[in-house]
């Protein structure tokens, strides 16, 4: 078994006190945990600072470590006898342990009192899918492959229609095996919906956008319009105007959810000689006047007060 | 290597998850989560008899603020502050997401 030096890991003396040790490891953790540094080692680093707080915050397994004394990190030691009948559970020999296992096992009973191996729980999975938008609207069975203690295996899951962005979903008992009659891990599974070139989803709605030309927006009109299943028809009414959604019912992600055109008017950026005319024609004949429906958007022209 | 068939539990507000289980999803004793709910970070469903349950949308931020405890040895009144603000997180993502998926592609892409 090889020794590790905890005090050294958390950058303490050894006569420091709980809170100064409390106080390195916080300091440690929040420099090294996965999530906030981009070190390489980083995973690696927070376990080790992991570890050595486990020991040296239980005063009993601090005890415990102490009284193996102060050899070199790294070098081989044998625990004290007395730990095997102590810590070692079950009839496990001391040459299956390193430190960490062993130091953990104290925790699982008490010193000196015969005890029975505690039920542990086995390990959670975290894993994420990203699915297209069509798999989503109708259901799909994805492949997890899974590499644990017990060996690679590989998990047909089905994910139900109706699946959103984000979604999280538990797959019970199908993660590490449990330990001393304690329950199997499970899976957490992170649901994550593939950019689509046209739609945009919005929990289980989806969103797209409808370019109309100003004639249409305001005659009306029936256009061909994309869905998940496949083109529709849509009718837009007359007097449609920018920004407005138009409802597809039933055409979201899931059966009950709504797939939403969103009207945008362009204009065509050159006119022919005729289009220029009829436009001309349309600006003196139309009793349209945009600005004077929403005076309060044009609060910053001062022209017509 | 061997192939099963699974189906999933969806962790979300149409599923239901009892106090036990939940404890064990997210490494929490039944009486620490009987805390968290004393001081409101936790919302029990109404009316769950005979044991207390609670929407399965509480199991993600739940293991995260667990998972965070262990990390930095947070105590259990900083973690019921911390199960606030990841339910918060979570909501105004989702309000972006919403947002988001309003504007235009010409506009989403600058």
């Amino acid at each position: 078994m090889k020794y590790k030096d905890y005090y050294d890991t958390l950058g303490v003396p050894r006569t420091a006190s709980l809170d100064d040790i409390k106080k390195a490891y916080r300091k440690l953790a929040r420099t090294h945990h996965p999530d906030l540094s981009k070190a390489p080692d980083a995973e690696l680093r927070f376990k080790d600072i992991g570890e050595a707080y486990a020991t040296l915050k239980d005063s009993a397994k601090r005890a415990a470590y102490d009284e193996l004394g102060h050899p070199q990190a790294g070098a081989e030691f044998k625990p004290p006898p007395q730990w095997q009948q102590d810590f070692a559970p079950g009839d496990m020999s001391f040459d299956d342990l390193d430190l960490a296992d062993l130091l953990a096992a104290m925790g699982q009973g008490q010193r000196g009192h015969a005890r029975q191996a505690m039920p542990l729980k086995g390990q959670d999975f975290e894993s994420s899918v990203t699915i297209p938008l069509e798999d989503a609207r109708r259901g799909t069975t994805v492949n997890l492959t899974l590499a644990d203690g017990a060996g690679e295996r590989t998990l047909q899951v089905t994910i139900p229609p109706g699946a959103c962005q984000d979604q999280k979903l538990r797959l019970r008992g199908q993660g590490g095996k449990g330990r001393n009659g304690g329950p199997d891990g499970d899976i957490y599974l992170h649901i994550k919906l593939a950019p689509h070139p046209v739609f945009r989803p919005d929990h289980r709605d989806l969103y797209f956008d409808l370019i109309l030309s100003p004639w249409e927006a305001a005659l009306g009109t029936e256009v061909e319009v994309p869905t998940l299943e496949g083109p529709v028809l849509l009718t837009i009414p007359p007097g449609t105007r920018n920004g407005r959604k138009l409802r597809l019912r039933g055409r979201g992600l899931a059966a009950h959810n709504d797939l939403y055109a969103l009207v945008h008017i362009d204009v065509p950026t050159t006119l022919s000689p005729r289009e220029r005319e009829l436009f001309q024609e349309l600006a003196k004949v139309s009793s349209f006047r945009p600005r004077a429906a929403t005076p309060q958007e044009n609060r910053h022209d001062t022209r017509h007060p | 290597m061997t192939q099963d068939t699974l189906e999933c539990f969806i962790l979300d507000t149409t599923e239901t998850i009892t106090l036990h289980e939940l404890a064990e999803c997210c490494g929490m004793s039944p009486a620490e989560l009987d805390e968290l709910v004393d001081y409101n970070a936790l919302v029990p469903l109404p009316d769950a008899a005979p044991e207390r349950a609670f929407s399965a949308h509480w199991v993600i931020p739940l293991r995260s603020a667990a998972k965070m405890r262990l990390d930095f040895d947070l105590d259990l009144f900083t973690v019921a502050i911390l199960l606030g603000q990841l339910v918060q997180i979570e909501l105004l993502q989702r309000q972006l997401a919403s947002l988001q998926a309003l504007l235009p592609a010409h506009v989403r892409q600058t």
